[in-house]
């Protein structure tokens, strides 16, 4: 699938000013470019870093200046020439049917259904695109809902960045897909996404969490309640929900609650008391129980829970984190520059640092995760 | 340094409150339509001046100030033919060519003047990290050459599609792409060590 690189266009592809052939050959050919993805990811970066800069107000001073100028010549005197009134008409005319034509192309382009779509195809039973039974293959526009029953499956193309497999009793819906930014929901039953794009492309909203894809195969559940269970299979997902976040690495799971969002992640070859323990901490309220939840996470912790530590160091009160701290210090010393102050005041710097040292850090694997929000 | 998040900016969506009476009334020499162009349009005006002239805020007032001097002797010149923002910012960046002109002539370019901030309040934490994050990224739009600055700022602060950049820059849409890259990844070199320090919203 070598085609030649495509670096020249990414603004452009990122402003969506690319013709749609152009845009779909610039993402395939990131698919398989490691080259082009590194340089990819340096554009956006630009492109971000741009958007910070701010408009800033004129001094109240430069409208007197501009009366005062005014008032020595009037108006009437500088504007002298008025030779283009007939001009004008013809613009407002043309302007009128400018206007005209548009209104009757969107309205076409509203009854005819030219919104962006995904490719849908039947794998069992009898999937549905809102009240449309899909017999074969359909397609899922913007805003409609995909509905599957207890006997049927499909299987979503995300334009040509992945594939999602929708399973029985799960309904979802596009929200959004352009060559920045594919969105889907999942209001409740499962799915498993396999995305081949660069990191951050692909999205799925729950009522607990939003998944974001960072180059990986996943499997998403969302019960009747809104809350959801994330599995990684390979790469990286992260769960968001306002300022938590959790990174969850393949072999890793991590639960999301309706009104907390995203729980601690954790492997999921932990063993069972751990793993009941963590729900209780993270979901469980405050009280005696968490307490003894606690007491079982760091005696059942492995070396492999370093993680699951390591996000708990944020996510524990003060003399909680004492404990944490000093069982993950045991699993994993920390860096030199690292103190125990440090980490249980939370300083971030070390905090990166000591997750750096970690095997499950993503900077490990050329793919630095932000720390950022309330980790 | 930079540990707080800081939030993107959306793109400016524009929704302009000049319609063709106004400018059809500033034709006239309506003095009132005159300063609702100005109102509408004099924070970008200015904005794209400043960050032109190397962060020198006497020199973007002066520069706002000659643009609509210009803009209403000239205005009866205009003739709908082509978009009045479009026509206005070939004003603005002729104008702006002419002042770092004449202030070469001067003094060398130093400091970017909006860099100069005062002391702020540790309870400002987060509006600290934006505000300067932001001035990281004026400096090192300051230092850009001219032909990578100017279609970033006509992006970036009036929010042009490629096409409307290429007509005030009178060069093709191929070559604003161009541009517009080279100056991403520019900024991205310059600004390089904040990748770890800062996160950017999505």
């Amino acid at each position: 699938m070598f085609t030649r690189h495509v670096t020249r266009k990414f603004s452009a592809y990122l402003h969506e000013e690319l013709s749609p052939e152009e845009n779909r050959r610039v993402a395939e050919h990131l698919i398989g470019c490691n080259r082009c993805r590194v340089e990819f990811e340096r554009v956006r970066f630009g492109m971000r870093l741009a958007q910070q800069l701010p408009i800033m107000t004129a001094p109240q001073s430069v409208w007197p200046e501009i009366d005062a100028a005014l008032r020595k010549q009037p108006v009437t005197q500088m504007i002298a020439d008025r030779r283009w009134r007939p001009a004008t008409r013809l613009a407002i005319a043309a302007s009128i049917i400018v206007l005209l034509v548009g209104s009757l192309l969107i309205i076409r382009s509203i009854f005819s259904g030219a919104q962006p779509s995904w490719a849908v195809a039947r794998l069992e039973g009898t999937p549905r695109i809102g009240s449309r039974a899909i017999v074969g293959e359909g397609n899922l526009r913007v805003g409609q809902w995909l509905e599957t029953d207890a006997g049927s499956r499909a299987q979503i193309d995300v334009g040509t960045i992945g594939q999602v497999e929708v399973d029985p009793n799960t309904r979802v819906r596009l929200l959004e897909t352009k060559p920045t930014e594919h969105r889907l929901e999942l209001a409740r039953g499962r799915m498993s996404a396999r995305v081949w794009a660069p990191p951050r492309l692909f999205f799925v909203n729950t009522p607990s969490g939003i998944a974001e894809d960072l180059g990986c195969a996943y499997t998403l559940e969302v019960d009747d309640d809104g809350n959801s269970i994330l599995h990684v299979t390979s790469g990286w997902v992260s769960l968001q929900l306002t300022n938590r976040e959790s990174a969850v690495p393949a072999g890793a799971a991590c639960a999301t609650r309706r009104g907390i969002g995203p729980g601690t992640p954790y492997f999921e070859d932990a063993s069972e008391a751990f793993r009941s323990a963590l729900t209780k901490v993270d979901f469980g309220g405050d009280g005696p129980a968490r307490i003894s939840a606690l007491k079982v996470i760091i005696s059942e912790a492995r070396s492999r829970d370093a993680m699951t530590l390591w996000y708990l160091l944020s996510r524990v009160s003060e003399p909680e984190r004492v404990r944490v701290y000093d069982r993950l210090a045991e699993l994993v010393p920390p860096p030199e520059a690292v103190t125990r102050e440090g980490v249980l005041s939370l300083n971030e710097q070390m905090l990166g640092l000591w997750k750096e040292q970690l095997a499950f850090a993503p900077g490990t694997n050329s793919q630095k995760l932000k720390l950022g929000k309330k980790f | 340094m930079l540990k707080q998040m800081a939030a993107i900016r959306e793109q400016p969506q524009v929704k302009s409150a000049i319609d063709e009476s106004v400018i059809v009334a500033c034709q006239r020499g309506d003095r009132d339509a005159l300063r609702l162009l100005f109102e509408e349009y004099k924070d970008r005006v200015y904005s794209i001046a400043l960050y032109s002239l190397s962060g020198n805020e006497a020199a973007a007032a002066d520069v706002t100030q000659q643009v609509f001097l210009k803009l209403i002797s000239r205005i009866s010149q205009f003739r709908g033919d082509a978009e009045f923002a479009t026509w206005l910012y070939r004003l603005v960046v002729n104008t702006c060519w002419d002042e770092r002109r004449k202030e070469r002539r001067l003094v060398q370019f130093a400091e970017f003047g909006v860099l100069t901030n005062s002391r702020r309040e540790p309870s400002q934490t987060i509006r600290y990290a934006q505000h300067e994050l932001s001035e990281h990224v004026q400096a090192a739009i300051a230092e850009l050459s001219p032909k990578l600055r100017l279609p970033i700022l006509l992006k970036y602060i009036e929010g042009f599609s490629y096409e409307e950049i290429a007509a005030v820059l009178d060069c093709s849409k191929g070559t604003v792409a161009s541009r517009l890259n080279r100056g991403h990844k520019a900024l991205a070199r310059r600004l390089g060590w904040l990748r770890g320090q800062v996160v950017i919203g999505e």
